[in-house]
């Protein structure tokens, strides 16, 4: 395992034991996304297969699931698209579909399950929501591509799994289905002519009225229809709305009680402190409640599987807030290490783990990993300063039966934190851990990599890092690698792709 | 910022404007009406900025006492969460966008007993409406106070009649500099203007169905397409509005725009479906359109079309004004 590898970005354990069939992990790193075989760790498909034709002085052989075969120059190829886009001047994309595949984008930031057969995931750049078939041997093939007009920052799915939600950075919520239902026939609004919404009743300034009447002439003269955007073009829906950066999006439902049926909520956060409790389609546009309490942006939401009445959220505030989250009720403010301004909360995990041998007991822990989070000023927006932080610890509390939550221990693990999942057939957690960045560290780079995977069970009350054959595995095999020799500029983009929350901060910037 | 040289207009404005400030911590003398031309601000704000804006933390923490003090609950051990004072009532009303608050100067007498906010997110303007508030009232204590004391030093003003039963526009015909010398019902005690984005932070203000009615008068076209995102209609903050609106609640809206009135209709109105087909759940489901003979009778209407200064601009330059008003209908039932 020579030089620097991606770390695995996001991990979604499948359990398919109920179908008889052995479990999945689905993982991602860089611009992959990896099936493994969770008994063995076998890796059993790489997506996209790194298979390649119209790329220069790449060797195109054909051996897709060996190590370190995706192309290393993703970095160039990326920048070299850019300049094409540039030089096409931005009128519709170069829409050459093999090359799209290939290039656009860098990460896979979003991934969820759906069905045990469904993968959903958010490639980054080109802002696609690509849903893949995973059979029964674990091979991927997507089946769909569809194009959003922002960046998502959420992704998840209905209750029933057969709609997709994804929340974005400007602060939408659109539903659209898992499988496209049939050809889709964008309603075309019946072409007519421009017409400024602006008439000389409206404006009245004599350069308001020039530019009006230069407005008409332009619409007498140009008679030609715009290009149809490409985004949006497919079945959808636009659910809910904030006029701010959306972080944040779960789907929760309550099960039935004495008073209720049950009942599907949509929970959503955004960068202006917001908690929002809409309720589930189809009547996402009816808000049942604001959960007001955070003074920072709120990042994670996480409604235990075990106890939905809760919620924990956390953000840039140095705290976590434990909620009835129905009733805005704060139910716990729960101190984090740092002061305030520096912590960030990079994620929330709710856990749930069978009995083991070494655990009679039903395990219920919440985990918290924080992010180093440094406030991008005029002074650092090109040198960010490197802020030691907590993010190479994984903060470990357990819900009580008066739903408040204590801290229990903190793990120390050999890199940042970035993602955790939850194995309950074998009572262990699983880790992503940053192999590229040092311990605690977001902008420091390692000088070679680490395993990215890290595996932990409870053992009378402590987690302890675990012997697993899977992670072994798969840390041997690795992820791709990245060239050789990266440029300052490309390190700071891999930088901010992973490390991001840091901007969300406000920076009390001058006024009017 | 530069520090050379300052346009002497701009030094005229600032004085003036400190010299308004100056007055009102003054408690002795006559408080004239602010002038608005020494308020004037480019029209526009973008909504998606930060700004530097103070809101409360929750609807639980909003200190109104200071907005409305003749409305400041007696029993002093009744405190929000923040500490203030608590209301006898709550705020009810709300102008988005309120500008120089004609509104809500047109409106005062005629619901005397209403808490109403005029929110604004440009601090120019913002300042003026507060000064124009403060003036008013402390003309209408005068007032009282000549009335009450028939007998007192003041000569002139024969045309003082307290609490006028006439109903027709309170607001004079220059509502800067006149002010007026005539007692109106509620004593303006019942208005105050906020700076607040409200497409961002109206929860931060008000609570689930606490509002009666909200106002949207002559709103940022914002004509460009790409601007459309910024306008204050669309159908997710009419959630917004419905979630702060009761069941019952009046939204009105108001434009010289006549595409955006049929914008305003299409988010607020399902559109015509194709046959059989249901049309998709929205917000829409959570408003009904007002009749044109409810709003004949409805004297907020009158007000919102004459009033306004932006109303008053259009009639000046022959403009059309177009009125839609909706119901908050009550909250679909869950579905089984």
């Amino acid at each position: 395992m020579a030089g620097l590898q991606h770390p695995f970005q996001c991990l979604r354990y499948v359990n398919r034991q109920s179908a008889g069939q052995s479990d999945i992990l689905i993982a991602t790193a860089g611009r992959n996304l990896y099936s493994y075989d969770a008994s063995s760790g076998q890796r059993l498909d790489l997506w996209p297969q790194p298979v390649d034709a119209n790329v220069e002085d790449k060797s195109s052989d054909a051996a897709p699931a060996s190590e370190s075969q995706a192309p290393p120059e993703k970095r160039r190829k990326l920048s070299s698209t850019s300049e094409e886009q540039k030089g096409a001047k931005s009128e519709s994309k170069p829409k050459d579909s093999n090359k799209e595949a290939s290039n656009s984008w860098t990460n896979i930031p979003l991934v969820t399950v759906a069905h045990g057969k469904y993968v959903v995931i958010m490639t980054s750049e080109d802002k696609c929501v690509r849903v893949l078939s995973l059979d029964n041997e674990g091979k991927l093939q997507q089946l769909s591509a569809r194009t959003m007009p922002k960046k998502l920052s959420a992704l998840t799915l209905t209750p029933d799994e057969n709609n997709i939600l994804t929340g974005d950075k400007f602060g939408d919520v659109y539903t659209f289905p898992l499988i496209p239902s049939g050809e889709y026939v964008k309603v075309q609004a019946p072409a007519k002519s421009y017409e400024p919404s602006a008439t000389n009743l409206t404006v009245h300034t004599k350069r308001n009225l020039e530019s009006l009447e230069q407005q008409m002439r332009q619409a007498a003269l140009s008679k030609t229809n715009q290009a149809e955007r490409v985004v949006l073009n497919f079945e959808h829906q636009l659910i809910i709305g904030h006029v701010s950066l959306l972080t944040e999006l779960i789907s929760v439902t309550r099960p039935a009680d004495n008073r209720v049926g049950k009942r599907n909520y949509i929970l959503t956060a955004d960068r202006d402190e917001h908690i929002r409790v809409s309720r589930g389609v189809p009547q996402a546009h009816v808000i049942e409640q604001f959960c007001f309490g955070h003074t920072s942006f709120v990042s994670s939401l996480s409604v235990p599987s075990f106890e939905p009445k809760v919620l924990i959220s956390g953000g840039g505030d140095n705290y976590l807030l434990v909620w009835d989250w129905l009733e805005n009720q704060i139910l716990q403010k729960v101190q984090l290490p740092g002061s305030e301004g520096e912590t960030t909360v990079r994620g929330i995990w709710d856990v749930s783990l069978a009995p083991t041998a070494d655990n009679a007991e039903p395990v219920k822990a919440i985990f918290v990993a924080l992010e180093g989070c440094v406030p991008i000023t005029i002074d650092n927006i090109y040198n960010p300063p490197n802020i030691k932080s907590r993010s190479s610890q994984l903060l470990c509390y357990a819900l009580e039966s008066d739903n408040t939550i204590t801290h229990q221990h903190t793990l120390q693990l050999s890199g940042n934190v970035l993602e955790l999942v939850g194995i309950d057939s074998r009572g262990s957690i699983l880790v992503a851990v940053d192999t590229l960045r040092q311990s605690d560290s977001t902008s420091a780079w390692k000088s070679s990599s680490q395993p990215p995977l890290e595996s932990f069970r409870l053992s009378s009350g402590k987690w302890i890092p675990a012997e697993d054959s899977m992670v072994i595995k798969i840390n041997s095999e690795g992820t791709t690698s990245l060239p050789t020799t990266i440029e300052q500029k490309e390190e700071k983009e891999l930088n901010d792709s992973m490390y991001n929350l840091g901007n969300l901060r406000k920076r009390g910037d001058y006024d009017e | 910022m530069a520090t050379q040289k300052i346009p002497a207009k701009r030094m005229k404005r600032e004085e003036y404007r400190r010299n308004v400030q100056a007055q009102q911590e003054s408690t002795d003398a006559v408080i004239k009406m602010p002038q608005k031309k020494f308020f004037r601000q480019r029209a526009h704000a973008n909504p998606f900025s930060d700004h530097r804006l103070e809101y409360p933390l929750s609807p639980a923490h909003m200190d109104w006492s200071s907005h409305y003090p003749a409305f400041v609950d007696p029993d002093t051990s009744k405190t929000n969460l923040s500490g203030g004072r608590k209301l006898t009532k709550e705020v009810e009303v709300v102008d988005i966008g309120c500008g120089f608050g004609g509104l809500m100067v047109g409106l005062a007498p005629l619901l005397p007993d209403t808490l109403m906010v005029g929110m604004e997110i440009r601090t120019s303007v913002l300042e003026y409406l507060s000064s124009r508030i403060h003036a008013l009232r402390s003309q209408q204590q005068r007032l009282k106070n000549k009335a009450a004391n028939p007998s007192s030093t003041e000569p002139q003003d024969t045309s003082t009649q307290p609490e006028s039963a006439e109903s027709t526009a309170p607001a004079p015909a220059n509502d800067d500099e006149i002010g007026t010398e005539k007692i109106f019902p509620g004593n303006f005690e019942n208005i105050t203007a906020i700076r607040s984005n409200t497409m961002k932070f109206l929860p931060n203000f008000f609570g689930h169905n606490q509002l009666s009615k909200i106002f949207i008068c002559f709103p940022d076209p914002h004509f460009k397409a790409r601007k459309h995102k910024a306008r204050i209609v669309s159908e997710s903050l009419n959630s917004e509005y419905a979630y702060v609106l009761r069941p019952g609640g009046l939204l009105y809206t108001i434009t010289d725009v006549e595409e955006y009135h049929h914008w305003v209709l299409r988010h607020f109105l399902h559109g015509e479906q194709p046959e059989g087909a249901a049309p998709a759940p929205s917000s829409k489901d959570l408003f009904e359109r007002v009749s044109e003979e409810e709003l004949a009778l409805d004297p907020c209407v009158r007000v919102m079309k004459y009033e306004t200064e932006e109303s008053k601009k259009v009639t000046r330059n022959k403009g059309n004004k177009y009125v839609a008003v909706f119901r908050r209908k009550a909250d679909p039932e869950w579905p089984a």
